[in-house]
């Protein structure tokens, strides 16, 4: 717990770190670029970022997106979803929503202030943000297809979705883009009425060359139902972060996620549940692939507040190494403050299973397909609780992907 | 005479640093059922793996012929398609790969590596019906992940369910009795003699006697102590229920 005397040290700021407060000044956000020239970005002495070291890893940050041109097609689709595109932070198309939901514009970011960079980049920098109202239930998929086109370009963009009370919705977030090392930085916040049933779906697919950030809070009324995965197989440098808040009783949350990473990538998945209320369970479930010389995180916190009884918090990351160089850290902690409570953690981290690998081959499986059976076989489970079979597909199709991408020898 | 279907030359393998096989000669002909036997820990399913070609199974000297050719440079899987297969003595529990996938891709790996066509879902479907009734398996059984939750008995039989599928020349069966309740080895006794045939010829790795009153072997070879000691009729068997181990360690010395 360093807290840094921000008052008097001054701090070496990098050309990333002048480049972004020369954005947000150009964006009117005097207040939030004082604060980030005098504390820098995050390095590896934050807590919170002690796994992504902000400072050392971003690179160029490139120059402010212009509207976009033309886009092409989605690189991940659902058949018979409502599809919004949003290209370079920029509604560019959606036709007309289904019976349900409201679209419309807000000013400003989503994003609940925090004492955070990215959030505090995404209110500096986002002038209108997207709302989606769900007002009673949607039949079909919510999709926001956000791109960032053209030539590199740093994108903030936000997004506000409310379901109502007692409807039943799925959102689908896609990230992609042009290849070229863009910089999106995104905010979503979802509020759930009391009984609602949602189902949030967020896939990163960007370039390999990018960096993709994307702070997502979710405020959990009562008796809410609330499924949540996350899946991540794009981006040199991604990180996301969600906030979940259990704000009424009766409540549950799976939240759930996959890295899948290759070689150079760094992607971090940060978690924080607050069980503020009594009566609410969660389950987390977070999955990370590793092969060459990458790195996947997972940072978890469970809180359950002093006055939060019979809460039920269990919560798991499992880590699959495929090369020597792959590297899964993993921070899982829990907060607890009241006693009748029954919460947990684990982490599991391992190599393909050589006993598996030798039973299928010798059934005539050759080396590489039975790998790809067994990775498959470990992301099943996130994948299992996907009802809407399209949906599930499509899923399952980011992750086929990334099997069938060419093995590169991993750099020394 | 004819090219035999397996021959072990002098084999001597290791396992992380310990020789476990020293030195290995056997021959099974074409169409003949061998069966081998031996206390706990003589070395039989060291033989069993280092022949189906498991990683870290290293042999130091010798060799392994299949129908002539020598297996011991190939990968597990082309020693397969080449025609071996290796039920083993614990099957390897695999969750989230469901059976009838795993069957499906087996079956026609070893096909596309033999250069024949894949099998279509129908034509898989009816085989693997009509072998699962064969061996009194539920269908229930194969909607299930790869040996999860079956039983000891379930394991055995779906084994040699593959076996009977992936219709193998050299079958190896690593201790298939071990586990199994008399009416058990009965039925998969049945289903692995209905396997028998002239071009086809099979390992049978036991423990105990009673299996070989139910699959009648051509020879009997006793093992121990990674070597085989003696070589001889089915009554060698016999001679082995009564006597024990220990007379033969004697050889072995
Ligand atoms: N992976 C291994 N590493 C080291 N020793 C092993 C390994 N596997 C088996 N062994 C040893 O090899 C010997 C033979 O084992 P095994 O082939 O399983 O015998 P059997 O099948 O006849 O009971 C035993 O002494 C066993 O402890
Ligand atoms: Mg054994």
């Amino acid at each position: 717990m360093t807290a840094p005397n921000t008052a008097k040290r001054t701090v070496h700021l990098g050309e990333a770190e002048n480049t972004l407060i020369s954005q947000l000044l150009s964006a009117g956000a005097r207040g939030a670029a004082d604060e980030l020239a005098a504390s820098g970005l995050p390095t590896r002495r934050i807590e919170a970022y002690h796994y992504t070291d902000l400072k050392a890893l971003l690179g160029e940050v490139p120059a402010i997106a212009e509207e976009a041109g033309q886009v092409g097609p989605p690189k991940f689709r659902v058949p018979g979803a409502y599809r919004i595109l949003v290209a370079n932070g920029r509604i560019q198309q959606s036709t007309t929503p289904p019976n349900g939901v409201v679209v419309s514009e807000a000013g400003g970011s989503s994003l609940t202030e925090r004492d955070d960079v990215l959030v505090m980049l995404n209110h500096g920098l986002v002038e209108k943000s997207l709302a989606i109202g769900l007002e009673n239930s949607v039949d079909p998929i919510v999709h926001i297809d956000h791109r960032i086109a053209g030539a590199p370009a740093h994108t903030a963009g936000a997004l506000r979705i409310e379901v109502a009370p007692g409807a039943t919705a799925t959102v689908l977030e896609t990230f992609s883009g042009s290849d070229a090392a863009h910089m999106g930085n995104q905010g979503t916040r979802v509020e759930l009425g009391d009984g609602a049933r949602f189902t949030h779906i967020v896939v990163d697919l960007s370039a390999l060359n990018s960096r993709h950030f994307h702070t997502i809070e979710y405020a959990v009324g009562a008796n809410v139902q609330l499924r949540n995965l996350l899946v991540n197989s794009g981006s040199a440098l991604s990180r996301t972060q969600m906030f979940g808040v259990f704000a009424g009783e009766g409540a549950h949350g799976d939240f759930s996620g996959l890295n899948l990473v290759d070689d150079g990538q760094h992607n971090d998945i940060t978690l924080d549940v607050n069980h503020a209320v009594p009566n609410t369970t969660s389950q987390e479930l977070f999955k990370s692939v590793v092969r060459n010389r990458a790195k996947a995180i997972f940072q978890g916190r469970i809180v359950v507040s002093p006055k939060a009884q019979k809460t039920d918090a269990k919560m798991m990351m499992q880590g699959l190494m495929l090369s020597e160089g792959a590297q899964i850290l993993s921070k899982p902690e829990l907060e607890i403050f009241a006693d009748d409570v029954q919460c947990g953690h684990g982490s599991t981290c391992g190599e393909l299973d050589a006993q598996s690998m030798f039973y299928m081959m010798s059934r005539g499986i050759a080396r590489e397909d039975a790998k790809a059976m067994l990775i498959r076989a470990f992301v099943q489970e996130l994948l299992d609780p996907i009802e809407d079979e399209e949906l599930s597909e499509a899923l399952s199709g980011v992750v086929e992907e990334w099997l069938s991408r060419p093995a590169k020898s991993p750099a020394i | 005479m004819s090219t035999p279907m397996l021959e072990i030359r002098n084999l001597h393998v290791r396992v992380e640093d310990k020789t476990i096989l020293k030195g290995v000669d056997l021959v099974v002909p074409k169409g003949e059922v061998h069966a081998i036997m031996g206390r706990n820990g003589s070395g039989k399913s060291t033989l069993s793996y280092a022949i189906a070609g498991r990683d870290g199974y290293e042999i130091t000297d010798g060799d392994i012929l299949l129908d002539g050719q020598s297996i011991v440079e190939m990968e597990a899987d082309e020693r397969a398609s080449a025609g071996l297969f290796l039920a083993f003595q614990y099957p390897i529990e695999i969750p989230g790969v469901a059976t009838m996938t795993f069957l499906k891709a087996a079956m026609n790996a070893q096909r596309k590596s033999r250069g024949e066509e894949e099998m279509k879902t129908p034509e898989f479907m009816k085989a693997v019906r009509a072998a699962a009734g064969d061996l009194s398996i539920e269908t229930d059984m194969l909607k299930r992940a790869l040996n999860v939750g079956f039983s000891g008995g379930e394991k055995k039989r779906a084994e040699v369910l593959q076996m009977a599928l992936l219709a193998p020349k050299m079958c190896i069966l690593d201790e298939t009795d071990s586990g199994l309740d008399i009416d058990a080895l009965k039925v998969v006794s049945q289903g692995v003699n209905h396997l028998r045939a002239p071009k086809r010829s099979m390992l049978v790795i036991t423990h105990y006697q009673r299996l070989l009153n139910h699959i009648v072997p051509d020879r009997v070879h006793v093992f121990s102590d990674g070597r085989i000691v003696k070589s001889g009729g089915k009554e060698l068997a016999l001679e082995l229920e009564a006597e024990g181990y220990s007379a033969f360690d004697e050889a072995a010395a």
